[in-house]
């Protein structure tokens, strides 16, 4: 604020001294060439940029200060560098650059079908002493896992192989590499990671025959309690004619295993439980 | 729904996955299963088998044009540029910014200097800045180890000036020819053959090179103005050539020179001045049964240049030299048709001749004729003429020029920069106003030539186009070169001329009136040691041009200017101010003129006199003011 006061005094000593300070603004043609004023990313200079902008709290006449020695203007980013012509002809510049979309992937369904595999890399520009910065070596790789070739049990290995990297709502294995110090090394380190684990989820080892109903992921009707359970009711209720096999294909044993199912798979919802209420009722016979 | 996949499904909805996987390894066909298909196997928890990560290859008898389109997905092959090529394709998209201050002044209207004197001042205060800097880290390097920039930056550490092996050795001499002290190395040298020790031919053809190249003596580090004066003044003066220089002394203790030792020691000799040595080098090396190489032959023909004064020896003897080169079968580079066109500038019509034989050649040759050879071609063909003042064929530079629109052009010869110099020249001599434009589309760089091209626009152009390329070349390349532009007389009185020439509207005028001053205070500055002339002519423009843009008061001390420099205002000059002023009513001015015109004794006088007396009501002090003009104007007649 003081600034702003003294700042028109400086400009009267300078005139003084210099008798015509004129900023090239008034020399500018309004049709001139901008991307030859600010080429590259520069402070604001208020000499250069023929823009009558005010910036800052307002001074006790009501008005912001002007841009004149204004450090607001200054202190901020700006993209007086990167206007739409500015953009377009670095576009055309950076045309030979590039290599044609093949014309057979139009969608974004038939690119994860193809290439299901996709890689996340960051790289980091800063001006700085330095040009290396080290979170350029993180490498995130993401893959779905109905593109991979496996069958229940992989799967189910897979999934608790990667432990919290896999997620379930979006089906997707997220593998984050950063324990090497290049983003090359990262990159291979991941893929090797990736066919680490489709081929051990493949294998059957010994001990996994041990798999016990308490190692299950999912709850599984056949040879529960409440398999038996049931048996034994139709069993007392109906007698022992029939043979197991033929109770247990009843509709009503069915729907009571599908009710029951989803309870335990899913969580207990209204509707889940309604329906598993259907189905005692209808056990019962009542 | 593809035969092939109809039956994978057919099988798995039976039940029976071990016939599904038999059936599909028998297929021909690996092709993508529609998705619907997919979602049935799915729920029988056979897998998700056939969502494979694969290209589609596809059989085409099997194809069915209703399923999705099996195209081929065509990757485009990965395209590969150096490092700097992105940023080289970005910095071509900016061009140079007409109203900015040099590159090296802040871009502030108060920072930046405003005259040529303060621009020198400058640039030697940074210049003289940096030199303390290198100095003191070149004095205490141990100070300035710490090397923060990741990759690292060679030329940001201390320079490794002093050697650091020490000792009699190869590694040592090899160590200082690189650092290349002259003095230390050839010391070094002796040293070694006295004490017995062997140098092997490499290093001691390097140390040759580098006693050829300094001249016998140690490298000066220059200055950026010694560098700017230097580069000048060594194409006037050469270094002398002293015997028994160490050179040839070292030459003599070699056993067995090979064709590089006497290819550096025949350009040192050229390269210093002593041609008819360099020849006499030659038999020598032809003697002792070696062939010679491009470098050789090119120093000879150079030699040739400077040591036959009449161009038919010049001519027979760099033939001579051609054909030996042929014999030996060393093939011609773009220094030697340099040298070889060097040798026929002042030779007439038959070196005219000849040129172009020798440009056919390049082309023959696929070697691309650099600036200098063109500033030579023009050089022969328009020398005469600028002498002269005959009339030269335009033709060629027509030529020259069109050959040369739109390529770019790096400098190979020290003769490159004199081409533009030349050219614009030629083209300000005899009035080529659109070569002149060409010449200035070429290149954007270009000191001398500038104000030449500016004179010839202001000779030819009417006032806007000179208007806009003064506003495009003063302020920035100009304003800096603003002394050795303000030389040039002519070129001022040109500018205003043209000014006053014409009727302009209200803004152009005002713009003509800074001008004006501007000029004017070129010409009164007294620290300048040039000395101006004001013509006639020249003060009648600017009075003019200051009574155009209303602005009297600088015409009254304009008009001052007349007595100041003992020139003598026209008649019409006069009249037309009277009538500015009476219009405007300034009565006093009006009388103060009148007093001018009687003091110079301008017969019509009496006239204006009259003219004024008829338009106003004079006061007492006026009229008699003016009858005693009267009384004296008669009395002087």
């Amino acid at each position: 604020m003081a600034a702003s006061i003294y700042l028109p005094m400086l400009e009267y000593f300078m005139y003084y001294l210099y008798q015509a300070v004129v900023p090239r603004t008034v020399k500018m043609a309004e049709d001139q060439d901008w991307t030859a004023v600010y080429p590259t990313a520069a402070s604001f200079k208020p000499s250069a940029v023929p823009l009558p902008i005010r910036m800052g709290y307002p001074l006790k006449g009501g008005v912001s200060p002007d841009k004149q020695g204004n450090l607001e203007l200054i202190k901020i980013p700006n993209f007086l560098h990167l206007t739409p012509a500015a953009i377009k002809k670095h576009c055309e510049a950076l045309k030979p650059f590039l290599t044609e979309w093949p014309s057979a992937l139009d969608s974004d369904e038939k690119c994860t079908e193809h290439f299901p595999i996709q890689v996340q890399t960051k790289d980091f520009v800063s001006s700085g002493a330095s040009l290396r910065n080290p979170n350029a070596r993180i490498v995130t790789m993401k893959v779905p896992l109905s593109s991979l070739n496996l069958d229940d049990h992989a799967r189910k290995k897979i999934i608790k192989l990667a432990k919290e990297r896999y997620c379930e709502e979006t089906d997707t294995l997220t593998l984050v590499t950063d324990s090497c110090p290049l983003k090359q090394q990262n990159y291979d380190h991941a893929m090797y990671l990736l066919t680490v684990l489709y081929h051990e989820s493949w294998k059957m080892e010994a001990w996994e025959e041990d798999k016990a109903r308490e190692d299950m992921e999912e709850y599984e009707w056949q040879d529960s309690p409440s398999q038996r359970n049931v048996v034994e009711l139709l069993e007392r209720t109906k007698g022992t004619e029939e043979r197991k096999k033929d109770l247990l294909s009843q509709p009503e044993v069915q729907e009571y295993k599908d009710a029951i199912v989803i309870m335990k798979n899913h969580g207990e919802t209204e509707e889940n439980l309604l329906r598993y209420k259907e189905a005692v009722k209808k056990l019962y016979n009542i | 729904m593809t035969k092939v996949s109809r039956t994978i499904v057919e099988v798995l909805h039976a039940g029976r996955a071990d016939l599904f996987v038999i059936s599909w390894s028998k297929s021909e066909v690996i092709e993508p299963i529609p998705s619907h298909t997919a979602h049935s196997i799915k729920e029988l928890e056979v897998g998700d088998i056939f969502h494979t990560q694969s290209f589609v290859l596809s059989s085409s008898s099997l194809q069915q044009p209703a399923v999705s389109s099996q195209e081929e997905i065509v990757i485009p092959r990965k395209k590969t540029w150096n490092k700097v090529a992105v940023l080289q394709a970005l910095a071509g998209t900016v061009k140079r910014d007409v109203t900015a201050y040099d590159y090296r002044f802040q871009d502030d209207p108060i920072l930046s200097p405003s005259g040529s004197l303060d621009v020198k001042i400058l640039t030697l205060a940074e210049e003289s800045g940096r030199n303390v800097a290198k100095y003191f880290i070149s004095t205490y390097p141990k100070y300035f180890q710490t090397d923060y920039a990741e990759p690292h930056i060679p030329c940001f550490m201390p320079e490794v000036t002093e050697p650091q092996i020490e000792g009699v050795s190869e590694a040592a001499l090899k160590e200082r020819i690189q650092l290349r002290r002259v003095t230390d190395a050839v010391d070094l040298y002796d040293q070694l053959l006295q004490g017995g020790n062997t140098v092997s031919l490499n290093v001691t053809n390097d140390l040759l090179d580098l006693i050829c190249l300094y001249g016998d003596r140690d490298p000066v580090k220059e200055s950026f103005l010694q560098q700017t004066l230097s580069h000048i003044s060594q194409y006037l003066t050469s270094l002398p050539h002293s015997e028994n220089n160490n050179a040839e002394r070292i030459f003599g203790l070699l056993s067995e020179p090979n064709t590089r030792s006497y290819s550096a020691l025949i350009q040192g000799m050229v390269k210093h001045g002593a041609f008819s040595k360099a020849i006499e080098t030659y038999t020598d090396l032809r003697r002792n049964g070696l062939i010679g190489d491009v470098a050789i032959f090119n120093a000879l023909i150079r030699a040739v240049w400077g040591s036959y004064p009449t161009f038919n020896e010049r001519v027979e003897k760099s033939m001579n030299f051609l054909v030996e080169m042929e014999s030996q079968k060393i093939k011609p580079n773009l220094n030697t048709f340099n040298a070889v066109l060097k040798c026929l500038l002042n030779s007439g019509k038959f070196g005219r001749a000849s040129a172009f034989s020798v440009f056919s050649e390049m082309k023959a040759l696929n070697i691309e004729p650099s600036l200098g050879s063109y500033n030579f071609l023009i050089y022969m063909f328009y020398n005469a003429a600028l002498k002269d003042h005959e009339e030269a064929n335009i033709a060629i530079l027509d030529n020259v020029m069109n050959e040369i629109l739109g390529k770019s052009f790096t400098p190979q010869h020290p003769e490159d920069g004199f081409f533009f110099t030349s050219a614009m020249t030629i083209c300000l001599k005899f009035n080529y106003l659109e070569l002149a434009y060409k010449v200035h589309e070429l290149l954007n760089v270009g000191e001398n030539w500038r104000a030449k091209f500016f004179e010839l626009i202001a000779q030819n152009e009417n006032i806007e186009t000179v208007l806009k390329w003064y506003r495009d070349l003063i302020p920035s390349v100009l304003s800096i070169k603003k002394m050795n532009f303000a030389k040039d007389q002519n070129v001022l009185n040109e500018i205003l001329a043209l000014m006053a020439r014409e009727k302009h509207s209200v803004e152009v005028q005002e713009s003509f009136a800074e001008c004006a001053l501007d000029i004017m205070k070129i010409f009164d500055d007294p620290n300048k040691n040039i000395t101006l002339q004001w013509t006639v002519s020249s003060i009648i423009c600017l009075v003019r041009i200051f009574l155009a843009a209303q602005r009297r008061a600088e015409a009254w001390n304009a008009v001052g200017m007349f007595q100041r420099n003992n020139r003598v205002p026209t008649v019409e000059l006069l009249t037309e101010f009277l009538e500015c002023s009476m219009k405007a009513g300034d009565v006093d001015q009006a009388v103060e003129l009148l007093k001018l015109s009687a003091g110079f004794c301008i017969p019509d006088t009496p006239k204006l006199i009259q003219k004024l007396q008829e338009k106003f009501e004079l006061s007492e002090t006026h009229r008699s003011i003016l009858a005693d003009l009267e009384v004296e104007f008669n009395f002087v007649q």
